[in-house]
């Protein structure tokens, strides 16, 4: 019986290293063929020209990574203040009901496809302006960042021990003064964090940005006007029939891959989680 | 305190972000989306007319002839570009949204038939019969007698069709249908004319886009769709040559569409459909496009340079379709644009 339970052991271990394997290897052989086919189109022109025509050649995509930070700056403009002012009241003030509820709605908006947020910044900001526009791309991104932000930041802010706050009030200090000055900094590792995961989160995302930045082939840095952004250039470019737009398109794959590695990296090693795992 | 000063580098990050973006927005653009078709030409057209004129820049998005309508009603975009002009309904929704629209035609092309059937190497003839007959789904595998009968010397192998068509609102499939419905009662009876339709075959599957329909026939043996001359032979795939109703086989090339537009010299939104002309040596799948503009424009410096960039386009902005195998329009169309362009009121 022992050797049946033995065996039946170490035959469950090689199956969970092999499925461990078989994960890390789908991302492994992503990015292998990721950077195989876009390494070539890195080049200057890549980098500092703006898309020309088909047939017209050093066409590159500096617009649309100018274009990409700038959406993912708004976004973050907006979507970071109130993700963690959210998360911290989650965390130390709401109680009952409405915390609940802020709790659920996020948890819901976190699953809610980001086509869907594509149109509901649509419908909310382009057609009313009459217009497409950086901005709207920018709002529809922190839509998708805010619940990431609020759950890491209530996360983090429950994780500080209360003790802490609790020594300061007694010291006399107002309540407010105690979270914002004592709390929330033993939490801001935790709290960039979940900003920094926000922020690759949306990075890559292009279905938002089809009914909102719109996409660019000319210089533009204009908060109302369309904006091309990396995402939507290797949408547009990869289902192109041009060899020499399919070739960016895997250059702007491999940019983007870059960009969200770099943050993810960022977030779990400068950040290694005092107090927040 | 270092977070007050994190704070504060925020603020000021933020606030200088807003500065310049708003001094670099100074340049005017403007903005227009719809057809695919019109892509490749509308690309380098307006890249050229940047070029001479830095403040005028134009963005041109292909998100087909549908979408486009649709951004163009919604007063999202400056123009819309479409392969049809709009219909009574959308001329309606348009009309009650701004006012009265001006439609320009732009660009001449040819709807080519393209396949990807493994060991077949040049232009496989087709005939209307046996055309109408694949897209309904009548005729399923390439070696059916009706196709090797027009292809004498041409081993077909036995390999079933798929038929690839736009899943989008589009023109082109507008014109492909148009040409369909003229040469097949029975498809103009259980399908039609359309943006899109139901297509009738059971192998069909569609894809976005021209650019998306010539990646499917590339991608899938046995594929056969229809695409904008441009497209097929960028994309290196082969083309039928088909039987236009003089009886003559006739390959899709500038020559051939020019010759089916030179049958018709009078076009109008309300008169416009050139396929399956007669005519030697013209080819049967062909239409113009078209540009759709506000008549009143509510801004004057944009309605002076919309016009202005239309002018060219439809005039000098010519040479650039012949480059991207477009058809460069018949001077009396030109004529034809330039009086509906004048009557904009900016």
């Amino acid at each position: 019986m022992l050797a049946l339970r033995q065996w039946w052991n170490g035959f469950m271990l090689v199956l969970a290293w092999l499925c461990a394997g078989l994960a890390a290897a789908t991302l492994a052989i992503i990015v292998f063929y990721v950077i195989q086919r876009g390494a070539p189109a890195l080049n200057g022109h890549f980098f500092l020209s703006v898309p020309t025509p088909v047939g017209v050649p050093g066409g590159g995509v500096a617009n649309a990574l100018i274009g990409s930070v700038e959406i993912i700056v708004m976004a973050s403009l907006i979507a970071i203040p109130i993700g963690v002012m959210a998360g911290i009241y989650l965390a130390l003030l709401g109680k009952g009901r409405l915390a609940d509820a802020v709790r659920f709605f996020s948890d819901v908006l976190t699953g809610v496809p980001s086509i869907a947020i594509g149109i509901f910044a649509y419908t909310v900001v382009v057609v009313p302006q009459k217009h497409f526009s950086a901005n709207s791309a920018g709002v529809a991104l922190a839509v998708i960042m805010l619940p990431i932000i609020v759950r890491t930041t209530e996360e983090a802010v429950r994780l500080v021990n209360p003790a802490i706050r609790e020594g300061a009030l007694a010291l006399g200090i107002e309540s407010w003064k105690a979270i914002l000055l004592v709390t929330v900094p033993c939490a801001r590792a935790g709290i960039v964090t979940g900003a920094l995961l926000g922020v690759a989160r949306v990075a890559g995302e292009s279905a938002p940005l089809l009914f909102t930045a719109f996409g660019n082939p000319v210089w533009s840095t204009n908060p109302n006007s369309p904006i091309a952004a990396l995402p939507l250039i290797v949408f547009q470019y990869a289902n192109s029939p041009y060899a020499e737009w399919q070739q960016i398109a895997w250059g702007g794959a491999l940019a983007l891959i870059v960009l969200v590695f770099v943050l993810n990296i960022t977030a779990r090693v400068l950040f290694p989680a005092k107090g927040y795992r | 305190m270092h977070r007050n000063r994190f704070v504060l580098g925020l603020t000021g990050a933020s606030l200088a972000f807003v500065l310049t973006s708003a001094i670099a927005g100074a340049a005017g653009q403007l903005t227009g989306a719809g057809s695919s078709f019109d892509f490749p030409f509308f690309s380098r057209a307006f890249y050229e007319y940047g070029k001479q004129h830095a403040d005028v820049q134009v963005n041109y998005q292909s998100i087909g002839s549908g979408g486009g309508i649709q951004q163009f009603t919604a007063k999202t975009v400056d123009f819309g570009a479409s392969d049809v002009p709009l219909n009574p309904n959308e001329m309606k929704a348009a009309q009650a949204s701004n006012g009265d629209v001006v439609q320009v035609p732009v660009t001449l092309g040819g709807v080519v038939v393209a396949y990807n059937v493994q060991g077949v190497a040049g232009h496989l003839k087709l005939d209307q019969q046996t055309l109408a007959g694949i897209f309904l789904g009548k005729i399923t595998n390439w070696n059916d007698p009706a196709i090797a009968k027009l292809n004498a010397g041409t081993t077909l192998p036995s390999q079933a069709i798929v038929v690839a068509h736009r899943a989008d609102g589009s023109g082109t499939t507008y014109i492909f249908t148009d040409y369909l419905s003229k040469i097949s009662p029975q498809w103009k009876s259980s399908v039609g004319t359309a943006k899109t339709v139901n297509w009738p075959a059971q192998s069909a599957i569609g894809a976005k886009g021209n650019e998306g329909v010539a990646g499917l026939i590339r991608q899938t043996p046995g594929a056969i769709g229809y695409v904008e001359l441009a497209y097929a032979s960028q994309n290196d795939i082969s083309y039928a040559s088909l039987k236009n109703s003089a009886g003559q086989f006739v390959l899709p090339t500038v020559d051939s569409v020019r010759m089916a537009a030179s049958q018709k010299p009078n076009v109008s939104p309300d008169d416009y459909s050139i396929v399956d002309m007669g005519g030697a040596g013209s080819y049967p799948i062909a239409g113009y496009s078209w540009v759709m503009l506000w008549k009143n424009q509510s801004d004057a410096n944009k309605g002076k340079q919309l016009v202005g960039l239309f002018r060219w386009l439809v005039t000098d902005g010519q040479t650039y379709a012949t480059n991207v195998r477009y058809v460069g329009l018949p001077k009396n169309v030109q004529g034809e644009a330039d009086r509906a362009l004048a009557s904009i009121k900016t």
